[in-house]
Formats: C-alpha cells, structure tokens, sequence
C-alpha cells in the first residue's frame, strides 16, 4: 500500500488559530485572509510575522510575514508573503530503477502553495466594511520519467498550475457588542498554466465557498464567536481579555462534518502586548490523532476535499508563535470629537461672559473598550492665553456625550475693530499623558469691539464705570461742586450729583445719528467723552458710566413697540437713593418717578432719564424721560405686556 | 347738488373724526368750584372747565365744595366726582383679568416690604431713611404729609362706585405703598379686598381678607364683616 508523507502544513497566525471563528474578530493583518474586510482595524503601519512547528518537522519552520498600511481615511491594505503556506506530497510509484550502485525510485511530486496573498478593505461607516482578498495559488507536480531503450535515461518533469482565487469578505457591526461576517472563497478565479490533463486528479478545488461568522461581546473582557460554512465546516471559540495585564487568553473547537468525531480539533492560545508590540502563541490538537498522522493511502487520497492548504485532512498537530507590530500612529485614541456646534459669536465687550457661559459644545465618544474620563478644551489662538478645559466626564464603551465648553478670552479681543473669523480648535483628551485624542477646527466669529448685538443686556457691557477716564471726568465735575454738595442734605447727595453730572455732560456733548447708520454700533464711554457726540445707546451707556462711577445705580428701559419695532428706543433712569415717603421733595407729581427696588433690595426712588435730550438740561431729559415711562409702561401697560424691559446695570 | 356734496363730504369726515378719536374719549361735562387738572408728568395744575377733553395721560382734581362730572364716550357713561378727589384719567378703565393678574403678580413681588401688610396697626416711632451711612445719617428730612394720598383714595372709591374694579385696587396698593400711614386705616385695605373681588379675583380676595381679620385691632363689627366675606368666598 502506497502512502503519502506530508512534510510540511501550516496555519497563518496563532490569534486567527486560537480563536478558529475568526472572520467576524479579524481587526488587523493577522488572519486577513479568514475576511479581508477587517483589514480597516489597521491604525497606522503594520507587521506581522509567524513560525510555527508541525509534529513533523522536528523544529520551528517560518511560516511568512504581513505588512498593512492604513491609507487615507477609510481604507487599508495588506501583503504577505507565505512561505510556510506549503502543502506538499509524495506519491510512491512502486517502480524503482538500480543503475549501479544508485536506486532511484520513480515517485511523484505534488505540491500545492499559496506564498502571495493580499488584501485591500474599505471602511463604509463604523458599522460596515467590505474586504477583498486575493491568493496567489500554485499546483505542481513532478513526475520522474524514465527510458531503458536504447539505455536507461530517467528524467524530472515540472507540471504546474498558477492562477488567483479572490474572496470577498462583509464585516457589519449592528450592534457596538455584536460583529457578523461573511466571506465568499473563490468567488473569482484567473488562471495561468494548467496542470495537463493526466494531472488533473491532483487539482484543488476552485469551489466556491461561503463562511459566515459571528462575535459576540458578553462584557469589554469576554467574546464568544462561532462561524460556519457552505462546505460543512466550522467553529466555536472565545477569547478573554484582562486588560490590566495586557493579557488574552482564547480557546477553541473545530467542526467538520467530514471528519470523525465531528469536533475534531481543539486549541488553545494566549497573547500578551506591550507597547506596539502583540506576541501571540497558540496550539492546535486534532482529537483523532490516527486521522491525522500525515500518511494516507493513494485510494483515499481526494484533492478535491482540499478546501484549504492550511487546514485539511493532513494538517497535523502544531504549534504557533506570532508576533505583530505596529508603526506610525501607534497611540490608540480612546475618545473622538463626532461634532462641535458654536452657540454664539464673541462680541469683545462682552467677552469675559464666555468664561462662564459656554460658548460651544462638542460631542464626544468613547471609541474604546473601557470607561474613560474625557476632557474637552478650546482654544483660539491670539485671544486665548490656554486652551480652557472643561471637567472630566466619565464615559462607558461607545458612549456618546455633549460637553458644554467655555472660553477664558484675554482682552486682546478688545482690539478686534472689525467682523473676523479665525479658526478654533477643539480638543478632547482621554489618555493620561498624551497631548489629545482627537482634534477639531471650528469657525470662530468674533465681532468689532464697538459690535453690540442690539439686546438690552448686552449694552451693560459696554458701561465702564471703572474706565479711568470716566473717573477722571467724573472726579473733576464733582470736585468743583464740592462746596456746594456739602450743604445738601445727606439723602439728597445722590439726586443733587445726578443733576450736576448730567448737566455737565449735556454742556460738553452733542447728540447725534448713529456714524454709522447702524443700530448695531455702541461707541465705549470713553470715546462718547473724546468725540463729545453718540446716539441715544452711546449716551445712555455714557451717562449710566458716569453714575455708576460715583455709586449711583442704573437701569435700561428697552422698548420695543409691538407695532413698530423699528422704533426701539432704550432710555435710562437712575436710583435716587430715597425712600418713597420722600416722594415728595422729589416732585408733588408721583408719576415723574418710579418706585422700584434698587440693587440692595431696598424700595427707592428712581427717575427716568431721556439722554437723547442732552442739550436741554437734566430736567427736561427728566421730563421726557418721566413721560415716556407714563406712556410706556402705565397707560400702555409695556411692562406687562412684555414690550418695554428694565435691566439693571449694576 | 355742488352744496350736498359738500355736505356729505363734512358729514363723512365727522364720521371719521369720530371715529378716530371718539374710541377712548373722557370729557370733563361739568364742572363746579375748584376743578383742576394736570398733563401728565408736569407740575403745575391748571383750572378745567366743562366741555375740556381729558386725554389718558392728565390727573384730575377736585377741591373742597366742588364736583365735577366725567362724560366716558367709549362707555356711554357718566362719572360723578365728589369733592377732594385726585383721580388719573388712565386708571378710567377696565382691564382684562391677565392684565390685572400681571399686575398684581409684579405688586406681589415688592410686597415684602410694605410696612402695612407685615405690621400691626400702629404708626411707626422713627422715620427710616435709606443709603449708604444708614448707621451715621442724620434726619435731616421729614417725610411729606398724606393729603395727597387721601385725594388719591377718594378717587379709587370713586373708580370702585363706578364699576372699574381692577384700576380701584391696583392704584389703592399703590397709593399705600407710597404713604403707609394710610394702610393702617381698616377701609382703605377692605377696599382692595373689596375691589379684587369685584373683579373676580376670589383667591387674591379671600387672601387679602384672611390677613386683614388676622389683625389684632379691628373691631367686632369689622371681624363680623370679614367673617362673613370668608365664609362666602370659601364657598
């Protein structure tokens, strides 16, 4: 009986071994060739070597080497070369010639390789990706012939087939725990040379096959996968994981139908890493040890049940060390910024809000496989001093978050004269020690610095009443009335200073039109001062400077008639200091004041002030400032109607 | 034909004269002894005379031994004042009850402060003077008597006799707010009860009754009068 002596078989890697279902746990080049669409796990560059040492060989045979490469944003590629991917047979003849003292025995050949195999994938969303693999197969055969007439000549003959078989391979992620896959084998075939005829026997199948798989993430340490195919071929396996100690452990079972028992294999494999590198080992045990001593005799020999060069009939015990390693962006990024949305455009006077309000917010998710504490931060470069961060947030795998920013702006705003736009960057950073996870640029619009977005609480921003020139004026006019504020009774101080500044100002100031022709132009106090002229909003914000620098509170009064909206007018009026029960050393007329609270919650007297009036003195800006209050809010019910506001500005 | 075309014309543009300024019209129809009246935020007064159109913005006044009679072109309606009232044309109105809601909800929020919701019947001893020396001033300023306030008052009792109940209470709080001497007086805070009740404001009324008969200084009779509009309004 003739027999067949394998010498030398193979599996690609220890991981892809280990695990056996593999085609939905493929993340890199180690197993491409179980689904190419795994291929986008790659990060950066990748290499992958592997030896193994077959019950046979007595020894560790190099089994081949990958590279992988990430290109672009959602594709990647992968190479590798398998020398060890060699499934080779002698066939006995049981003719043997004796020329002399030399016996040569007329067996033959037959080898059967896959050395190159390749594989590109691309990356549709985070949920599918589509492979395609390639393998380059050769079929040779070496038959001794032999002539004894006229004399003894024997000779080698080299048979052989190349061609390449392409797969097809779907990774699809429905669920961040759960991976399914299929891969069609030898969807395509393109042929070279063919084996003659007589060889034919000694072909592999070019069957079309289908696997599908299936992996299943019990918790972020322990998977379960199973996988099957058309060809009656499968298994089950699990892998855990003890991040802790960068650690895996991984066990499996293969099934075929064609083989007794139907689990006819086991394995078992580790894996540690460290830094870019991944060291895997695994072992591979056949349960019926006869079935796959490496002998078979020539009746039972069937090419055709030759699915695979690495796992077949005559695949023997083994075991595999595997060793990958990663270059280029090594890091693996534990967060990623999915978006950024700006609430707001910086106005510079009021910029300082922006530490406390958000200006934006991003959203954040966790990409990894563990709970992390993420961290956005902002940062526009020249108006930011550092980047302001915001409070760690705690995030589950595959969480998703928004995260509120903010954004301490120097005063270096302030000197923004005109509408721009510059870049701002948003970051996110879960990794302790490492600059960030993921980047972001964002439009950032900021406004001139005499911009005022037309709302009654913006305009606060622009009273200064620390402005060193508004104490300066301030200091002076109250200075030369210092004899005669003495002899004012204490609880008329205030009411006697409002009139002595603002008849100050009206002499020095000139009320004009918006330069502009905008309603959205607010000059600063201090320009009011050295233009001597503004608008009513300049001169309300000018004149509530003033007294706010001397203690005095204040108060907008926004209109805004519901009819005419267009004729939105902002007046002011101030916080005399007395008590309503002095009413009358105010005015017999109650309705030229308001009672309301001031700033310390006490009920006082104020007096509405119409600015744009300047020329004509305090009181007549009292007067019209008092019956457009009359008018607005008592008779026309504004307040409650919702169409006159009163903010304070203090 | 050309004199009543003419004539339509005239009559068309009374119509709509009419029209146009007949919506919210007061007129002061008589007017008997010292009747004055003053434009909105301006200090002087000046003598009314009948036939004077009063425009929202004015106050009336009325002095001892004289009357006078509002003709209200949008009610159909004549108004009666009484000797020593002050009255401002605006609060001659009906407002709806959200307005009046609105109102009372912004009085709600300053109404901490009023002396005569928290106190007992009693004038206070010191003069409390506001700023911000409190524990160095000096009283150097005496606060004004109430006769103001009293004419104010008369005129709500007038707004509450004639049917504009929302106005009458909302210019009472206000008139007590601005002389608390006043609130002490039984009758002025009934009136606001009163008038919140009129304009059917049961809750506000019946909050503003239960404080007023949880004061220790009213008498039997004005206890029994409160007793009673409880008892009612908790029906």
């Amino acid at each position: 009986m003739a027999r067949y002596d394998t010498y030398t078989q193979s599996l690609s890697n220890a991981r892809s071994m280990a695990l056996a279902a593999f085609g939905a746990s493929v993340k890199d080049t180690r197993g491409f060739d179980s689904n190419p669409a795994g291929l986008v796990g790659i990060r950066d560059w990748e290499f992958t070597t592997s030896t193994y040492s077959a019950a046979s060989s007595g020894g560790f045979v190099f089994q081949g080497l990958a590279f992988g490469k990430r290109f672009l944003e959602n594709e990647a590629v992968a190479l590798q070369y398998s020398p060890g991917s060699l499934l080779e047979f002698v066939v006995p003849s049981g003719l043997t010639i004796t020329t002399g003292d030399s016996v040569i025995s007329l067996d033959q050949k037959v080898s059967y390789s896959e050395v190159f195999s390749f594989g590109f994938a691309h990356k549709f969303s985070d949920q599918l990706s589509v492979g395609l693999g390639g393998r380059v197969r050769t079929e040779k055969v070496t038959d001794t012939q032999y002539r004894i007439i006229p004399r003894v000549e024997i000779d080698t003959k080299d048979y052989s087939f190349t061609g390449v078989l392409a797969d097809l391979g779907i990774m699809w992620r429905p669920l961040s725990y759960l991976s399914l896959s299929a891969t069609g084998r030898n969807l395509l075939s393109f042929t070279g040379s063919e084996l003659p005829s007589d060889f034919k026997y000694f072909s592999l199948p070019e069957k079309r096959i289908a696997e599908f798989a299936a992996r299943y993430e019990l918790n972020p340490q322990c998977s379960i996968a199973g996988m099957s195919s058309t060809k009656g071929y499968g298994a089950l396996g699990y892998e855990l994981l003890i991040p802790a100690w960068s650690f895996g452990f991984r066990n499996s079972l293969y099934f075929n139908k064609a083989e007794s028992p139907f689990a006819y294999a086991f394995s078992v494999g580790a894996g540690w890493r460290y830094e870019f590198l991944e060291l895997d080992v695994s072992y591979l045990r056949f349960i019926n040890q006869d079935s796959h001593s490496g002998s078979f005799t020539v009746r039972s020999f069937d090419a055709s049940k030759l699915n695979s060069i690495d796992l077949n009939p005559f695949t023997r015990d083994r075991l595999v060390l595997s060793l990958k390693a990663i270059f280029g962006n090594v890091r693996e990024s534990l967060a990623r910024i999915e978006g950024v949305e700006m609430l707001s455009a910086v106005y510079p006077s009021s910029y300082e809000l922006f530490a406390f309000r958000p200006i934006g917010r991003v959203k954040v998710r966790n990409v990894s496989d563990k709970p992390i504490q993420a961290k956005a931060s902002f940062y526009i470069e020249k108006y930011m001093d550092a980047p302001t961060e915001t409070p760690s947030v705690y995030m589950l795998p595959g969480e998703e978050k928004e995260v509120p920013f903010n954004a301490v702006l120097n005063d270096q705003v302030k000197s923004v004269n005109k509408l721009t736009i510059r870049e701002g960057n948003v970051y996110v950073s879960a990794t302790p020690a490492e600059e960030y996870d993921d980047r972001f640029q964002i439009k950032v619009l900021i406004h001139g610095r005499n911009d005022w977005d037309g709302e009654v609480n913006s305009l606060r921003h622009f009273v200064t009443p620390d402005d060193p020139d508004v104490l300066r004026y301030t200091r002076d006019i109250l200075l030369q009335y210092r004899d005669s504020l003495a002899a004012v009774p204490r609880e008329l101080e205030q009411l006697v200073k409002a009139r002595l500044l603002f008849n100050a100002f009206a002499g020095k100031l000139v009320y004009v039109g918006d330069p502009k022709q905008s309603s959205d132009y607010v000059q600063y106090p201090t320009e009011t001062l050295t233009m001597r002229s503004g608008d009513c909003d300049d001169m309300t914000a000018c004149f509530a400077s003033l007294l706010s620098s001397v203690g005095i509170s204040t108060a907008f009064i926004d209109v805004v008639p519901p009819q005419s909206p267009e004729k939105s007018h902002i007046y002011m009026m101030f916080d005399s200091g007395l008590d309503p029960k002095f009413g009358n050393r105010v005015s017999e007329n109650p309705k030229r004041y308001v009672v309301r609270k001031n700033p310390k919650g006490q009920e006082t007297i104020w007096l509405p002030i119409e600015t744009t009036v300047i020329t004509k003195g305090f009181d007549a800006a009292w007067s019209t400032g008092a019956q457009e209050y009359l008018e607005d809010v008592e008779i026309n019910l504004g307040l409650i109607k919702g169409w006159v506001k009163v903010v304070d500005v203090n | 034909m050309k004199g009543i075309r003419s004539m339509i014309v005239f009559l068309m543009l009374m119509l709509t004269a009419a029209i146009a300024f007949g919506g919210e019209q007061i007129t002061l129809q008589k007017a008997q002894g010292d009747v004055s009246v003053r434009a909105g935020v301006t200090e002087t007064w000046m003598k009314a005379g009948a036939g004077d159109l009063l425009k929202p913005d004015a106050t009336l006044k009325t002095g001892k031994h004289s009357s006078a009679v509002l003709l209200l072109h949008f009610a159909n309606k004549k108004i009666s004042l009484p000797p020593e009232v002050m009255l401002d044309i605006s609060d001659i109105r009906e407002l709806t009850q959200e307005e009046l809601m609105l109102k009372l909800t912004m009085e709600k929020v300053r109404a901490s402060s009023y002396e005569w919701k928290n106190k007992e019947l009693n004038m206070p001893n010191t003069t409390i003077v506001h700023g911000p020396d409190i524990s160095k001033r000096s009283d150097t300023l005496s606060a004004g008597g109430s006769e103001v306030g009293v004419l104010q008052l008369n005129g709500t009792r007038v707004l509450y006799e004639n049917g504009f109940y929302s106005t009458s209470a909302l210019k009472t709080i206000e008139v007590l707010r601005r002389y608390p001497s006043l609130g002490l007086k039984f009758e002025n805070r009934l009136l606001i009860a009163q008038a919140l009740e009129k304009s059917n404001l049961k809750s506000e009324a019946l909050n503003d009754y239960v404080a007023l008969s949880m004061s220790q200084s009213i008498t039997k009779e004005q206890r029994e009068l409160l007793q009673a509009k409880i008892a009612q309004l908790k029906k």
